[in-house]
This record gives structure tokens, C-alpha cells and sequence, in this order.
């Protein structure tokens, strides 16, 4: 059985003797669809460059929403410790990893309209569901600390008060959820997100050598030394592009966008388009703080204000004010996405309504859970005296280990014929996606024994 | 029969909208309905059991590099 787009099998789901009850969010989202269904019905360019339009969102909000305050502070202290060379091409590798993951939520969403804690819970029962569950909630509220700290920190380039940060970052998030629309509120993010690509700019004020990073995507040279500080920053960068919060996220934002199968070729347009943009930015990064790495400055405890300071006799004051406000950028929209994929899951687990497009008064619960999360974690990053580069650090290692039991969850899913139908993955997803579980459980068990035994790393060359 | 939210009024253009574009286990009232159960299979729990076991030992040295910094 699928639950699929057919209409003699959604009959079995609503029950053919059974009241119909129309809500605001189903009203809403019929708008969406007409928009959508009037531009593919017509033929031309403009006609299909308006439904790319129409229906890109949640893919380039994911991935440019994972371009966030940690994943930057990554990608800097890559630029810094290492310069140009391996770590560009890897950077692109762990996005078409990405890819390959999310391409993978868009048609879950798209078949089975429901969210993936939701899928979670019903396919594979609460016990499952819960583990699940409890890796997300730590995962996003971990993550939501480390956007504030990277709001904080990029807003104390310009002497903003770490209260004033916070409290300018939750209005943000709130302004965004104002209109009770998911069109809207996708449109804004999406107009916050463009921001990220700040990053290119400033990489262009550093004068790189296009031949170095010519040369660096093409050979992958030079390469660093393999030692527990390298191993940390690979960690740290696959940790900044795939991480649980994503899946859940682009899923339920595929879901409540309203996109069915038709869409699945823009939901795939959607992604890579994201991903190309969130590695520019990305790449922009580590080639913007590249000179650090030249001058030999130690870059290990840097903050986004300290990376901004560093360069800004490199790249002048303008330059170093643009990095800032990237920082402050990634944060925002990272921790509007992310608190968005906190507040779905939590809808899906309880059956509680969970829509962007809910009036305040339909979605307590939803609207409160999302303004919870972002408060919670807003004032945490205000204690005094907390390690802020280490809680950054840790949480991006926590993201890679956490990623293997989503993952598997999400292969199970995409794979069930029952609720996917002939939307099944081919097998060369399945061979791209095993590869990217091994990838990420090789990562973690490497990390597990760097701490447990670091003297095998010295033993093999290393520091 | 077409029922409206409680508190709201619908209008019947409204609801020809809705029933029109949505597909209709895209409606809110369809998704009430939970998606049955999946046997799972000694392989797959073998692979979720091992999976769960990985995370908790890498939490546990996540842990302890976090209080080996913090001596």
C-alpha cells in the first residue's frame, strides 16, 4: 500500500463515510498549489523560471541554513590552519554527500506528505521513534546555542552587547514567523540566506591566487598532515554540511510547502541549487582567511570577531565588517531553520498541529515550542564564562556521530515500498548513500580513537 | 460531508480550492491517520541495535574529551 499521490489509495486514509474537515492551513497551502499548477500548465521560459521560483525553498534553505555559525567558524579555522589546498575539494565532496542525503527527504516528503519524525514514528514504532527523537532535540538545541554564540560574537565586531545580540536575533526569528504563512516566511528566510554569499566578496578583497585554488581542485594538494588537529577539522567540516536537523527539516518544509510527486524534479533543482550556493560560500571561507594561514597566525581560538580583527589588515575595515555580518547571518538563519525543524518533530511525535501556514491561535504549541527552543538557547550563550569555541567544536563533532542511526532511519524510509511506491530509490542512490554512512561512521570511529588512543596518530606521523 | 474548522467560515469557493489542489492525503484531517507498522527484520534490528550501541560509546567519549579539557 502507498500513501502516495493516488487517489483510490488516499481513500483508505481519509475513509470514504468520514467528515472532511477544511482547516486554514489546508486553505493556505491551496493557495500555494493554484500558483504552482497555473505555471506548469504553462509552456515557455518564463513560465518554468516562474515555477523554479514557486517551488525552490526548502532545499536552498537547508543547505544554506547549514552554512551556519559553527559550520563558518569551521570552514575560517580550515582557511587559517591550512590554506588552499585539500580542504577545498573536500569541502565540495562533503556537499555533493549532502546532496545526495536530502535529495533523498524531498521525495519522502513528496510521496508520503508527512514529516520524517512523523514517518519515523509510525514505521518503525515509538521505541525507535523516541531514540530518534532525543537525538534530534539535543542535536538542535546544542546547535541553536552554537548560532548564538556566532551571533554574538559577530555582532561584538561592531560593540553590540551579547544581550542586545540575542535579543536583536530573536526578534529576527520572530518577525519572520509574524505572517502565519509558510510562503512568506520562506521568502524571508530565503532573502536572509542570500546573505551567506557575502562570504565571496570578501574572498575576492583577499586577492587569492586562482591558480592555487585551480590547482588545489584539481589535485587535492597539498595535503596536511594526518594528526588529531586535521582529523578535528575534517570532522568539523563534514559536521558543518550534513547534519540530522537537515533531514527532518527539508522534509517537513517539502511537506508543508505542499510539494507532490510532480515536484520532486524542482525539490531536486531545489537542492542542488542550495548546494552549489552553500559551497561557494562555503570555499569563499576557507579562501578568505587563507592569508592567516600565510602570516602563520595562530587561528585555534578564534570567534568570528577575532577572524573579522585578523583580517582586517588584510581586507580593511569594510572587508572585515562584511565577515562579521556573514557570521551574524549564518547565525540567524540557522537558528530560524533549525528552531522551525525542532518545532515540526515536536508537531509530528505529538500530533499537535504543525504548519508555518497556522494562524498563532491554531499553533500554540508549534509557535511555542520554536520561540522556546531559540530563547532557551539564546540565554544560555549569556552565562558568563562558558567555553564558546569548545561548546562550538563539540557540537559539530556530535552532529557527525549522531548522523549514522539518522541515516539508516532515512534509507529504511526512502526504500519501503509500502509508503513510497514506485518512488523507491534506485540502486545507485542506495550505493551513493551506504557510502556516505560508512564515510561518516569511519569519521567517528577515527575521532573515538584519536581521544581514546592519541599516540597511534603520533605513531603514524602525526602530532 | 464538508465540515469547516470550528470557529472559522469557509467560503464554498475556499473549499472548491482546497479540494482541487491539494491531493487529498495532503489535507490536515488525512493526516490524523497514523501509517501502519513495519515488521522489522532480524538484520535491520541488528543494524538499528548496533547503530544505537556506536552512538552511546561515542557519547561517552565525547564526554570524557569534554572533562579531559576541563582538567
Amino acid at each position: 500500500m502507498s500513501v502516495g499521490s493516488q487517489p483510490h489509495q488516499t481513500r483508505r486514509v481519509i475513509g470514504e463515510d468520514e467528515d472532511i474537515v477544511i482547516t486554514h492551513e489546508d486553505v493556505d497551502r491551496a493557495h500555494d498549489r493554484v500558483r504552482v499548477s497555473a505555471a506548469r500548465a504553462q509552456r515557455g521560459f518564463f513560465s518554468g523560471a516562474r515555477l523554479l521560483w514557486l517551488l525552490v525553498g526548502p532545499g536552498v534553505l537547508v543547505m544554506l541554513g547549514e552554512n551556519d555559525g559553527p559550520s563558518m567558524l569551521s570552514y575560517a579555522a580550515t582557511g587559517a590552519k591550512f590554506g588552499i589546498g585539500f580542504f577545498i575539494p573536500f569541502v565540495v565532496l562533503t556537499f555533493c554527500m549532502a546532496i545526495v542525503v536530502q535529495e533523498m527527504t524531498v521525495r519522502l516528503g513528496a510521496a508520503t506528505h508527512r514529516g520524517h519524525a512523523e514517518l519515523i514514528f509510525d514505521r518503525f514504532g515509538p521505541f525507535w521513534g523516541w531514540f530518534s527523537m532525543l537525538d534530534l532535540a539535543i542535536g538542535n538545541f546544542l546547535t541553536l546555542i552554537t548560532e548564538f554564540i556566532a551571533i554574538r560574537a559577530g555582532l561584538g565586531f561592531f560593540g553590540v552587547p551579547p544581550w542586545m545580540a540575542v535579543l536583536l536575533a530573536l526578534v529576527i526569528l520572530y518577525a519572520a514567523l509574524m505572517s502565519h504563512r509558510y510562503w512568506t516566511w520562506e521568502r524571508i528566510t530565503l532573502a536572509a540566506a542570500a546573505f551567506n554569499l557575502v562570504f565571496i566578496p570578501v574572498a575576492l578583497m583577499t586577492h587569492p591566487s586562482w591558480h592555487s585554488v585551480g590547482h588545489s581542485l584539481i589535485t587535492w594538494k597539498p595535503l596536511p598532515g594526518f594528526n588529531k588537529d586535521t582529523l578535528l577539522i575534517v570532522l568539523a567540516d563534514i559536521g558543518a554540511t550534513v547534519t540530522p536537523w537537515m533531514l527532518f527539516f527539508q522534509q517537513s518544509a517539502t511537506v508543508d510547502k505542499g510539494m507532490t510527486t510532480k515536484d520532486i524534479r524542482f525539490g531536486r533543482i531545489d537542492t542542488v541549487l542550495g548546494a552549489a550556493l552553500a559551497t561557494a560560500a562555503a570555499v569563499a571561507t576557507i579562501v578568505a582567511t587563507a592569508p592567516l594561514f600565510a602570516h602563520q597566525m595562530t587561528a585555534d581560538n578564534f570567534q568570528a570577531a577575532e577572524f573579522a580583527q585578523a583580517l582586517q589588515p588584510i581586507i580593511g575595515r569594510l572587508g572585515a565588517s562584511l565577515f562579521a555580518l556573514g557570521m551574524v547571518e549564518a547565525g540567524i538563519v540557522a537558528s530560524i531553520t533549525i528552531s522551525a525543524s525542532s518545532a515540526y518533530a515536536f508537531g509530528e511525535v505529538t500530533h499537535k498541529p504543525h504548519s508555518l501556514n497556522l494562524p498563532l491561535g491554531e499553533g500554540k504549541s508549534f509557535y511555542s515550542v520554536l520561540t522556546l527552543c531559540a530563547v532557551a538557547a539564546g540565554a544560555i550563550v549569556l552565562i558568563p564564562g562558558l567555553p564558546l569555541v569548545y561548546v562550538v567544536l563539540v557540537v559539530n563533532v556530535v552532529a557527525v556521530l549522531a548522523m549514522p542511526p539518522a541515516l539508516v532511519f532515512l534509507f529504511m524510509l526512502v526504500n519501503d515500498r509500502e509508503i513510497m511506491g514506485d518512488r523507491v530509490s534506485p540502486a545507485w542512490a542506495n550505493v551513493l548513500s551506504t557510502a556516505v554512512v560508512f564515510v561518516l561512521t569511519a569519521a567517528g570511529v577515527l575521532f573515538g580513537i584519536s581521544v581514546i588512543a592519541p599516540n597511534i596518530f603520533a605513531a603514524l606521523g602525526g602530532g | 460531508m464538508v465540515r469547516k474548522d470550528e470557529g472559522h467560515v469557509f467560503s464554498s469557493s475556499d473549499q472548491e480550492l482546497v479540494f482541487s489542489s491539494l491531493e487529498h492525503d495532503q489535507l490536515v484531517r488525512a493526516k490524523k491517520h497514523h501509517i501502519p507498522r513495519r515488521h522489522l527484520k532480524g538484520p535491520e534490528l541488528a543494524v538499528l541495535w548496533a547503530l544505537r550501541i556506536y552512538l552511546l560509546f561515542m557519547m561517552a567519549v565525547v564526554v570524557y574529551q569534554v572533562w579531559i579539557a576541563a582538567h
